[in-house]
């Protein structure tokens, strides 16, 4: 048995965005990219954010158009012709994008002929043929507070929500007031919030959010309010302290800053919010969330 | 279902009784004289260490008391409102005597709850809760109004063990103004003590008072 070490990660993320910039002009799905770093399809794309700084989203256009930057310079290649290789349908999208990563549009580019590329993160650039050896990480996650707790499994009614995350308090406003008049809501009821898809790569109308609210056996499904099982097992957990729409940084900095360092993998099933208080009563800048991930067994990390 | 369906997207206005009357709840860490009305509650009395099982026990029926009486409302369509903060009555300690063991403190814990919520919900909603199995000190919850009238007020900052020192500046302050504490403190969490440190922990503080002499 061998710990997995931050150079582990490294080393499977340096796959990854070495294989996006040698595939540019094919679809890259993230189940193909979470396998070959051996990610846990629901963890891959939030761990690639937090370590690179970029979303996989951000990374695969900004080398696009590092890429169209450079047959600009030395080709003869029209723009528009350029701007289909980079896969955009129009030359305004294109010149809108091109302008916000290089700060000149196409045609002007072309004639200073001065490849300036933005400064990222990673530190890494479209260098054609190459194998990327290396990228900067932030080191962010170190000082979080993390805590490590062995979870039984919980028992909890739902309600699953698709469209947009910050859409989601209809869903709970309607869930919360069925179960509170049938007295679900007692002392020591836990609100989850269990989202399977990112915001930042599903489009907002895609999302499944389930609302979940911790029952006992006597809870019977009820009209579009089921019932599932929150797996138990070790979960890593930290605080999120502020309003919901910045949880995805809190999540970056916990995936992809201390997990690496941490010495453990994530297990094949989503993490998950519990919100500890109530956003009615409390201002957005207080609003406390425990975000948990699942952690694989220590035991079951092997060599790849 | 259908009912529920059209509550939640019923555009009503949900009272928040704490904006509703943000003059009673403004404070800040030098004191001041505030006038207070009557106001109802929800209260749940009981005799241990903050933070004790019989603490939590009470906190958890007086939270699964109000939530219950809120949804139950809200899904028959009536008038929707934030469940308000929590708040606690604690009897102050007398100066120079010893500070009693933290397992002999009473308190009274409670939530503000709009004027329009009755007794008979009240029992409703303890007997549903029980029936859950999750009735748990519930029913020691009960609805009372009280009428604090002048109080001064500060906000405290840090630690609970540290109140001790605002309530004495607000004695001191009261004093000088020609008034003296009556009645028990009264405390008012703005901050979740579950994740929050210490040092960072904001509870306003009020005491009534009156004029020496009465």
């Amino acid at each position: 048995m061998r710990t997995v070490t931050l150079q582990d990660y490294k080393r499977r993320i340096l796959r990854v965005l070495t294989h996006i910039q040698q595939h540019l002009d094919e679809p890259l799905p993230l189940d193909e990219l979470a396998a070959l770093a051996c990610f846990s399809r629901y963890h891959f794309h939030r761990i690639f954010k937090g370590m690179v700084g970029e979303s996989v989203k951000e990374y695969v256009r900004r080398l696009r158009l590092e890429r169209a930057a450079g047959r600009l310079k030395l080709g003869s290649a029209s723009v528009i012709e350029i701007a289909l290789d980079a896969g955009y349908e129009s030359h305004e999208a294109f010149t809108r994008s091109f302008k916000a990563c290089f700060g000149a549009s196409p045609s002007h580019f072309r004639r200073i002929r001065r490849a300036q590329f933005a400064l990222v993160p990673s530190g890494v650039h479209y260098r054609p043929g190459k194998t990327i050896q290396h990228f900067r990480s932030l080191r962010r996650g170190e000082n979080m507070k993390v805590e490590i707790k062995q979870l039984q499994p919980m028992r909890v009614a739902f309600l699953r929500h698709v469209g947009p995350y910050n859409e989601v308090g209809a869903t709970w406003d309607r869930l919360l007031t069925i179960l509170g008049k049938d007295g679900h809501l007692g002392g020591d009821t836990m609100m989850l919030g269990i989202c399977h898809d990112d915001p930042e790569i599903t489009p907002p109308a895609k999302i499944r959010y389930d609302a979940c609210v911790t029952v006992g056996d006597d809870f019977k499904p009820t009209g579009d309010i089921q019932v599932q099982t929150v797996a138990g097992g070790e979960y890593a957990i930290t605080t999120h302290t502020g309003p919901y729409n910045n949880l995805s940084r809190t999540y970056s900095e916990f995936l992809g800053q201390w997990l690496p360092r941490s010495g453990r993998e994530l297990r094949e099933t989503p993490c998950f919010e519990v919100y500890l208080n109530d956003p009615q009563s409390t201002a957005p800048e207080d609003l406390l969330t425990d975000i948990y991930a699942p952690l694989a067994p220590q035991n079951s990390v092997t060599r790849r | 279902m259908r009912a529920a369906t059209k509550t939640a997207t019923k555009k009503t206005e949900k009272l928040d009784l704490y904006r509703k009357y943000s003059k009673e709840y403004a404070a800040s860490r030098n004191p001041a004289f505030v006038k207070i009305g009557s106001a109802t509650y929800l209260f749940i009395s009981g005799k241990g260490a903050p933070g004790g099982e019989a603490f939590s026990e009470a906190i958890g029926a007086l939270y699964g008391v109000a939530f219950t009486v809120k949804m139950t409302r809200k899904f028959a369509g009536k008038q929707d409102y934030a469940v308000s903060k929590l708040e606690g009555l604690w009897p102050d300690f007398k100066c120079g005597e010893p500070i009693p063991d933290k397992d002999q403190w009473t308190w009274q814990m409670l939530i503000r709850t709009p004027d329009f919520v009755k007794q008979n919900e009240i029992k409703q909603a303890v007997a549903v809760l029980q029936k859950r199995g999750k009735g748990a000190g519930a029913e020691r919850v009960h609805l009372e109004s009280i009428e604090e009238g002048l109080c001064v007020q500060a906000l405290h900052v840090g630690p609970y063990e540290d109140e001790v020192a605002t309530l004495a500046i607000m004695k001191s302050f009261a004093e000088k103004e020609g008034m003296k504490l009556r009645g028990v403190h009264h405390e008012i969490y703005l901050s979740d003590p579950r994740r929050v440190e210490p040092a960072k922990l904001k509870t306003i503080l009020r005491h009534p008072v009156e004029r020496i002499g009465n």
